[in-house]
């Protein structure tokens, strides 16, 4: 029988064991599969939801004021805002000293309050509220929306009065025609930027987190479970065992990215189509990518298969995988703040970081053919250390026993 | 008539810890060879080394007419002392496993399956899974697992310990079934009662050496005495080792953190009480 059929053979086990835990397949199938989706929808909807209930809401407002004009009173009021006027303090150094109104908002008996004055035909103002509630916010966000029309209708009034044309002096310079015509990038391309923030994210985070359970179990859990002595005396090689389980966390971490990218997928081409486009990606890029998390895949589990096998129990090895999969943020932060119009090739060199980066240059439909010969290299020569480094723990005599 | 299987002068050490040493045995064809000994005495090393699973420090572990050792798990069948059977597939699904990797076609395991299935009376729990099985069900299955590509010598690890009274009878009367139709099996225990009853010939290891081989009466011509249980206190008279496993020192990382956050447990005794 030939070693890769022996292979075949331990993945599918492997495969049919996970997939028997009805839990697995929630958190291998559901999860990732409805988790864009429902951020689309749901989204949406809570967002609308709370800015509806928010309108309907009536603030409490009130205004300090000696010589406001009934007309923004009558404007702030048209805003469903319940208002009371008073005169303003003597003791304000300036209008927005709040010492004195700071228990007026805190114990909310007013949302906001609007200190507005005439001086020297210029009218001043402030408004004070508290930022930690939503409902003050709001009130501020009324009252200022009023300003700002009360301003611009007191500004033409005024440039009116002194014989100008109101449009030409208050808009010398327009822009003609659409502003988005401006842009030359296809909204294929835009959305391939605005991709390559979340793509490699998923990856990154779902690879490292997926693989973990799996490479725990097909590793010391089987020798907990006391089955990896009578698997070791098989006409099957330890390389072949490796390879085996290797695949089989491969397939179940592949299935659970290629779904969570199908889910943002299907998100933005049916949910979210009127904000982003699918991505427009050559052959070549859709290759590269298929490679870069092929590499980044081969890299994640292989370590972990191996520090598993290491550990002496289950418990040791959710110890030390679980802080490597939070270290895999790093990278991941890293790549989203990095320029790639002005990236140092050095990067490419990075472990890791250079696999995210390259997935972030092909989403844009960019294929650098430096970038890819460096990170193809170095991902190729660490995934062979991690692979030799992983073959090297399932050939140690002592798995069965296993003391580090 | 050449062994099947001979170890020549083997010799186990795990770091510092001398596991077995300077052991010669030959395993000849339908025979049932018992190794007797306590905890620790190196009965689960010795069927490690033969299963291929260690690889001897010293000495080597070989088949008959010059076979290549790789041959060695082709024609071996083991059933370890954890009996290692997967929870989450069924009992025919176990052995189907081991079959297929051993390169043995499905229906070939199957007929041979469901024949040792009958003798054991497990043949209606073959489609079970294997999560509620009994410690007995789990040995029969993990015994039809092992003799299903048809091995040369099977290797059993303690393969009636927490069983019943009638499951070890159905297991020591599957054994000596197999020696009659001409397999050989090597059998550990430490039950010397048991080891007369099925064996025919036994080699009692101690502290990781072998103290006598051979059949029962030649055990009692060895140490002059009228049973084999005087024989075995005579043959390892000698204080017995701790347990491999109870001689593994953590890592001088380990060893130093311990230490660090262990809070002295020492007392004084008071005299004067």
């Amino acid at each position: 029988m030939s070693s890769r059929k022996r292979i075949v053979i331990v993945a599918k086990k492997e495969i049919i064991e996970f997939i028997r835990d009805w839990r697995t397949i929630v958190a291998l199938v559901l999860i990732p599969l409805l988790l864009f989706p429902l951020l689309f929808i749901a989204f949406p909807i809570v967002m609308q939801n709370e800015a509806a209930e928010l309108d309907e809401k009536t603030v409490d407002i009130l205004i300090q004021s000696d010589d406001i004009e009934s007309t923004l009173v009558e404007m702030i009021e048209n805003q469903s805002a319940y208002i009371t006027l008073e005169p303003l303090s003597d003791d304000l150094t300036t209008l927005s000293d709040s010492e004195n109104s700071t228990e007026q908002l805190r114990n909310l008996e007013y949302d906001a309050i609007l200190r507005i004055e005439l001086r020297n035909n210029t009218w001043y103002y402030a408004i004070l509220h508290l930022s930690t509630s939503e409902q003050s916010n709001e009130a501020r966000s009324r009252i200022l929306g009023v300003l700002i029309q009360w301003e611009e209708d007191l500004t033409a009034q005024r440039i009116e009065s002194a014989g100008l044309d109101v449009e030409s002096t208050l808009n010398p310079l327009q822009w003609d025609g659409i502003i988005a015509d401006g842009d030359v990038a296809t909204k294929g391309e835009q959305a391939g930027m605005i991709l390559s923030l979340f793509i490699p994210f998923v990856l990154a985070i779902w690879t490292a987190s997926a693989a973990v359970q799996p490479a725990i179990d097909m590793t010391v859990g089987e020798r907990e479970r006391g089955t990896l002595e009578s698997l070791l005396s098989l006409p099957l090689s330890r390389t072949e065992l490796l390879l085996g389980k290797w695949l089989a966390v491969v397939s179940i971490t592949a299935v659970g990215v290629t779904l969570q990218i199908g889910g943002l997928l299907f998100g933005i081409a049916y949910l979210a189509s009127d904000f982003i486009d699918v991505p427009s990606l050559s052959i070549g890029a859709v290759l590269l990518l298929a490679l870069a998390v092929g590499f980044y895949g081969t890299m994640i589990v292989a370590l972990y298969l191996a520090l598993a096998m290491r550990s002496k129990s289950v418990k040791e090895a959710g110890s030390v995988l679980t802080p490597i999969t939070l270290a895999m943020i790093m990278p991941i932060l890293l790549t989203q703040f990095i320029n790639l119009d002005d990236v140092e090739m050095f990067w490419f060199g990075v472990p890791f970081v250079n696999v995210l980066l390259g997935l972030r240059e092909l989403l844009l439909n960019r294929i650098i053919l430096e970038h890819v010969l460096v990170w193809v290299f170095v991902s190729s020569l660490v995934c062979l250390l991690t692979v030799r480094y992983a073959a090297k723990q399932f050939h140690r005599e002592d798995i069965i026993t296993t003391k580090s | 008539m050449e062994p099947l299987l001979r170890l020549i002068n083997v010799k186990k050490s795990f770091g510092d810890v001398q596991a077995i040493e300077h052991v010669n045995i030959d395993i000849h064809q339908n025979s049932v060879i018992g190794l007797v000994g306590g905890n620790g005495a190196g009965k689960t090393t010795l069927l490690r080394l033969m299963s291929g699973v260690y690889r001897p420090t010293e000495g080597s572990v070989e088949l008959s007419n010059k076979r290549p050792v790789s041959e060695m798990r082709s024609v071996l069948g083991v059933v370890p002392e954890s009996t290692g059977l997967y929870s989450k597939l069924t009992a025919w699904e176990n052995i189907r496993y081991h079959s297929r990797l051993h390169g043995i076609d499905d229906q070939l395991a199957w007929n041979r399956t469901y024949r040792f299935a009958k003798l054991l009376d497990i043949d209606e729990s073959l489609h079970r899974y294997t999560e509620g099985f009994s410690r007995g069900m789990k040995q029969k299955t993990a015994l039809l697992r092992a003799l299903a590509h048809g091995p040369q010598i099977l290797l059993l690890d303690e393969p009636t310990g927490g069983l019943d009274v009638t499951s070890a009878r159905t297991v020591r009367q599957l054994v000596r079934n197999l020696k009659n139709e001409g397999g050989t099996v090597i059998y550990s225990t430490h039950h010397l009662a048991e080891a007369q009853q099925v064996c025919d010939r036994i080699i009692i290891v101690h502290n990781g050496l072998i103290q006598a081989d051979g059949t029962p009466d030649e055990l009692l011509g060895l140490t002059n005495t009228k049973t084999l249980e005087e024989a075995y206190v005579l043959l390892t008279s000698e204080t017995a080792r701790p347990r491999m496993e109870d001689t593994e020192q953590p890592s001088n990382i380990s060893k130093l953190w311990r230490r660090l956050v262990t809070p002295s447990t020492k007392m004084e005794v008071n005299e004067d009480e």
